[in-house]
This record gives C-alpha cells, sequence and structure tokens, in this order.
C-alpha cells in the first residue's frame, strides 16, 4: 500500500508543538497539584516534613471553622447563579425587542465584570459604610431609615450583602451572553407563539427558556465554579469575618497556609486537597444532571 | 405607556450599574475634606494635581509597571504557547489527541487553592517567589487551559484543504503554522489577547502568595497596601483606584465586541 505524505503523521512537529504547552502543564499545574495531594498527609514545615497519615484528614472532619467556610461557599454558590441568570435573562428579553441605544445599555451593564474583584470591594465597603455608604444613604432618603444596616459588620447579614455585590457584578455578563442566545433563535417560532396569543409568562417559560436551555445551563454552571473560587472580593471586604460569617474555604486555606504562625503547610493541603474532591464531584454531578435532563426531553 | 416603563427599567439598572463607578469618579477628583462635607456632591473645583501626586507618592508608578511587566510578558508567550497546541490538536489527529486535549482543558475547573500552596513552595524552591518571572510563569499557566480552550474552537474550523494545498507548496509544520494558521486565527488571538490581558490586569490571589515585597507589588496589591494605609482617606484612595480602572476602561472603550466575544465564548454553544 502506497501512503502518502498527508496520511503520515508528523509526530516530530506534534511533539514540537505540544512540548511548550504540556511543560509549563507539567511544572506549574499537574505537579502543584501531586504535591499538594503528598502535602496533605504530612506536617509540612519550612525545614522537615513529618508523615502524619490521615491525622489531617481527622483533624479537619472536627474543624468546625471548615465546615461553616464550606456551608457559606455552597449558599453563595447555589444562590449567585439562580439570581445572576434570572436577572440576565430579564434584563436580555428587555432588550430583545431591539429597544434603541441597545448597544449603549449593553456597553454600560457589562463593565463591573471587567473590574477587579479588588475595586469593586472597596467601592462596596464604601457603598455599604454605615455613617455615608450609598446603601444606606438611598434608604434615610427614601425614608426607610428603620432599615439602615451595618451590612457587612453585622454577622446576620454579611454574607448576604457580599452576595449581593457578586450579583451586581455579573448580571449584566448573563445579559449580553443571553442576549446572544436570543438573537441567535429562528425569529419565526418567538413569531409564532406571539400569533397564537400567548401570554407573556407563557411565551418565556414554554418557549424561549427551553429553546435556550444549553445557554442557560451552561451560564449556572460557569457561575457556579466562579463562586466556588471566591476569595479577592471577601478578603477585600471582610477578611471572612465577622465572626466567620462571611468565611469561605479559599479565605480559610489562606489564612491556615500564610497568616497562622503555625507554619504548616499540611493541614491547609488537606483543606485544598477535599475541597478540590468536592469541587470536582459538584461540577460533574450538574454536568450530569444537565446532560440526562436534556436527553429526557429532546 | 409600557416603552416608557421599559426605559425606566432600563435607566434604573444602568443607574445600578454604573452609578457606584461615576461616584468614585466624582471622588477621585475632590479632597478628602469636601468629600467628608458631602459624599454626593459633584466636584467644585477639579482637583486633578492629586493623580500625579497618588502616583508619585504612593509608589504607583513602581505598581503599575510591575503590573504591565508581568501582564504584557505573560500575555506573550501564552498566546504563542497556547496557539501552538491549540494548532496540533485541531490539525493533527492521533489516538490521544482528545485524551491530551481534556487533561489541558480540565484543569479550566481546578479550584486555585489546589496549586497555590505547592506554588509558594516550588518558587521558594527555586528563587523564584517574590519575583515577577515567577509571576508571570504562574500566570501562564492560569491562563493556558482557557487561550488552548478558545484558539483550538477556532482553529478547528479552518478547513484542512487549505493545510494541504499548503503542504504541496513546500510548506513545512512550522510554516504551515507561522503563515496559514496564524494570520487566519488572528481575530481570535486578538480575542485571547485581549480577555487575558484583562484578566490578569485584575489577578490577585496568586500575587498576593506569590509577592510580599513592596517593590514588586502589582498594581491589585498596590491598592489594597494603599487602603490599608489611608484608611482614613478616602478621596485618595478614590484617585488610586481610578488608575486602575482607566487601564481597563480604554482598553474595552476600543475593544468592547472582542472583549465582550471573548468573555461569552464557551458560554454559548
Amino acid at each position: 500500500m502506497i501512503r502518502t505524505g498527508v496520511d503520515r503523521q508528523p509526530w516530530g512537529a506534534i511533539l514540537a508543538f505540544l512540548l511548550p504547552a504540556f511543560t509549563v502543564y507539567t511544572a506549574l499545574t499537574a505537579y502543584p497539584v501531586l504535591r499538594t495531594f503528598w502535602n496533605s498527609f504530612h506536617k509540612v514545615l519550612p525545614r522537615n516534613e513529618e508523615y502524619l497519615g490521615l491525622a489531617n484528614y481527622a483533624a479537619l472532619v472536627q474543624d468546625e471553622i471548615f465546615w461553616r467556610a464550606v456551608r457559606n461557599t455552597f449558599t453563595w454558590a447555589c444562590i449567585s447563579p439562580l439570581a445572576e441568570v434570572s436577572i440576565g435573562l430579564l434584563l436580555a428579553l428587555a432588550l430583545y425587542a431591539r429597544v434603541p441605544g441597545m448597544r449603549f445599555f449593553r456597553v454600560a451593564w457589562f463593565t463591573p465584570v471587567l473590574m477587579s474583584y479588588v475595586v469593586v470591594g472597596i467601592i462596596w465597603v464604601w457603598i455599604y459604610n454605615y455613617d455615608w455608604g450609598a446603601a444606606n444613604a438611598l434608604l434615610r432618603w427614601l425614608g426607610l431609615g428603620s432599615l439602615v444596616q451595618a451590612w457587612i459588620g453585622d454577622p446576620k447579614i454579611a454574607l448576604p450583602s457580599l452576595v449581593f455585590i457578586t450579583t451586581w457584578m455579573w448580571s449584566g455578563f448573563n445579559m449580553v451572553v443571553l442576549l446572544a442566545a436570543l438573537h441567535s433563535l429562528p425569529s419565526e417560532v418567538i413569531e409564532a407563539a406571539e400569533l397564537d396569543n400567548c401570554g407573556w409568562g407563557a411565551k418565556l417559560w414554554h418557549i424561549i427558556v427551553p429553546l435556550i436551555k444549553p445557554t442557560l445551563l451552561n451560564l449556572l454552571v460557569l457561575s457556579f465554579i466562579g463562586k466556588m473560587k471566591i476569595f479577592d472580593l471577601v478578603w477585600i471586604t471582610t477578611k471572612g469575618g465577622p465572626l466567620w460569617s462571611t468565611e469561605t474555604v479559599s479565605t480559610y486555606l489562606y489564612k491556615r497556609a500564610f497568616e497562622w504562625t503555625s507554619f504548616d503547610l499540611g493541614y491547609p493541603s488537606t483543606i485544598a486537597t477535599v475541597w478540590f474532591v468536592i469541587v470536582l464531584a459538584a461540577v460533574l454531578a450538574l454536568t450530569w444532571l444537565f446532560r440526562t435532563r436534556d436527553r429526557l426531553e429532546y | 405607556m409600557g416603552r416608557i416603563l421599559l426605559f425606566a427599567v432600563l435607566g434604573l439598572f444602568t443607574a445600578f450599574a454604573a452609578g457606584p463607578f461615576l461616584w468614585v469618579a466624582t471622588m477621585s477628583v475632590r479632597t478628602t475634606t469636601e468629600i467628608s462635607l458631602d459624599h454626593y456632591a459633584w466636584p467644585e473645583k477639579w482637583h486633578w494635581d492629586k493623580f500625579p501626586a497618588a502616583w508619585f507618592n504612593s509608589n504607583y508608578n513602581v505598581y503599575f509597571e510591575n503590573s504591565l511587566l508581568v501582564v504584557l510578558s505573560a500575555v506573550a508567550v501564552l498566546t504563542v504557547v497556547g496557539a501552538m497546541a491549540a494548532h496540533c490538536f485541531a490539525r493533527y489527529r492521533w489516538r490521544t489527541n482528545r485524551l491530551l486535549y481534556f487533561v489541558i482543558f480540565s484543569a479550566i475547573i481546578f479550584p486555585p487553592q489546589i496549586t497555590i500552596i505547592s506554588l509558594f513552595q516550588i518558587l521558594v524552591q527555586y528563587g523564584l517567589y517574590n519575583s515577577l518571572v515567577g509571576l508571570s510563569l504562574v500566570y501562564i499557566a492560569v491562563q493556558l487551559p482557557l487561550t488552548v480552550y478558545i484558539l483550538e474552537s477556532f482553529f478547528a474550523r479552518i478547513p484542512s484543504d487549505l493545510f494541504d494545498a499548503a503542504r504541496i507548496d513546500g510548506y513545512s509544520e512550522w510554516q504551515i503554522f507561522w503563515k496559514v494558521s496564524l494570520p487566519i486565527a488572528l481575530p481570535a488571538l486578538a480575542t485571547t489577547v485581549i480577555l487575558n490581558t484583562i484578566l490578569l490586569w485584575n489577578e490577585f490571589l496568586y500575587a498576593v502568595v506569590l509577592i510580599t515585597d513592596d517593590a514588586k507589588r502589582t498594581l491589585p496589591l498596590g491598592i489594597q497596601r494603599f487602603m490599608g494605609d489611608q484608611l482614613e482617606d478616602v478621596g485618595m484612595i478614590a484617585t488610586g483606584l481610578m488608575i486602575a480602572i482607566v487601564p481597563v476602561v480604554l482598553i474595552y472603550a476600543f475593544f468592547s465586541e472582542k472583549l465582550i466575544q471573548g468573555m461569552t465564548a464557551g458560554a454559548v454553544k
């Protein structure tokens, strides 16, 4: 059989193209992940390491602050996607009817996503300031002075206040994505629904939502993953306080690894390992859940 | 009637989304004394001199330069390395192709915590802790999966006839990548460059762990330190924030479509 050059794979070229990427990946992603696993079974001090077996894991199970942080992070990761995506969808529908100045709104609403959490965090510390922050100023101006709060100083409402910030930040992003999805729909479908004279809510729920379902689910998962990682915003605004009410897994890990004077990197690595498994399991579960649903319907 | 209501809602949401930035912008040209009298007044006298003051007296020039160095070098390397890998995944067929692609791609969902502690150890071990080179290397690794993902999906759409033609013309594999693939992929490359620039410009977690030396701080760390130092000086912090915001806004003003494309890539199927 004669093989032409087109069929044979140029292994040299393939290797050369992949080598830089896999060098970086191996050295700075794969190896660190494995080293963190290894750390998690050890006490890791600057000069010596000591094998502990599962002692770190046993301690972690008992660690109330850790579980508090897990609860907070999960609360955040479950509420945020729903809030962001539904607000984003409503905004996208508002713009869908080709409102004049649509481009302007689209660009303006997208802006918060581009700012770093550090910038956003500082701005919102001011907005939540008890004496002169915009939140309380607005309430006083509306004559609702009784509702004035120490938004991020009160353990009861600190976490919702932070969730509100991420919702503010990401709703515009979801709107832009959903708007693109809506515009890619065949317009006959929506026109047909209008002819059938179905109500606004019915049209939304029975026609539009099923059509853009893949995009909706992607956005939910994306937002979920983002919130499972959250660190910067909390670090700038509350550092996990007051009373661990906004502690997330990231902030707790950072404190244990780099702020506590124990200098042990083993225990924080255990936190990282357990959290890694939890995040992976959650993402896989979500993807699986959404997949099977799709299959049932189509 | 419905239209008025619609515009009221749109207007309110715009004020809600953009208001905070406008507020910071007004405060950035007012002195703290003026601000404490009324936090929401329009600037009477525009104190532009606050910008050079923040820039020179608070080390902002150093932070800015560091950020620029780290981000630009990381993005340059990232684009080439990512494009090479993406081209390879999209162009050649071999048995472990999808497996290797998945290995890199799956790192997108890794929480940063899983690598951050070991990265700290590794960089200390190799003398790259507290160094801009070390931080750039980490940034390359962090953004690699997303870059390969965006570029691969673009390269995969280039018709393979084009490559066959180039090969018949006597192009080597490297020339095909450099002279055929890259020029066609320019729009996608631009998207990843802009996206990575903004994401890394804003990056905080890796920087806060891997940099402690004040002369090595990037802008987000600088702002955080600045806030810690000048806790009561709201006016000056606002000026500092504006300095960090302006480059992003400028990039956004010129490339808003590209940027939105990049940020939303992958979310739309």
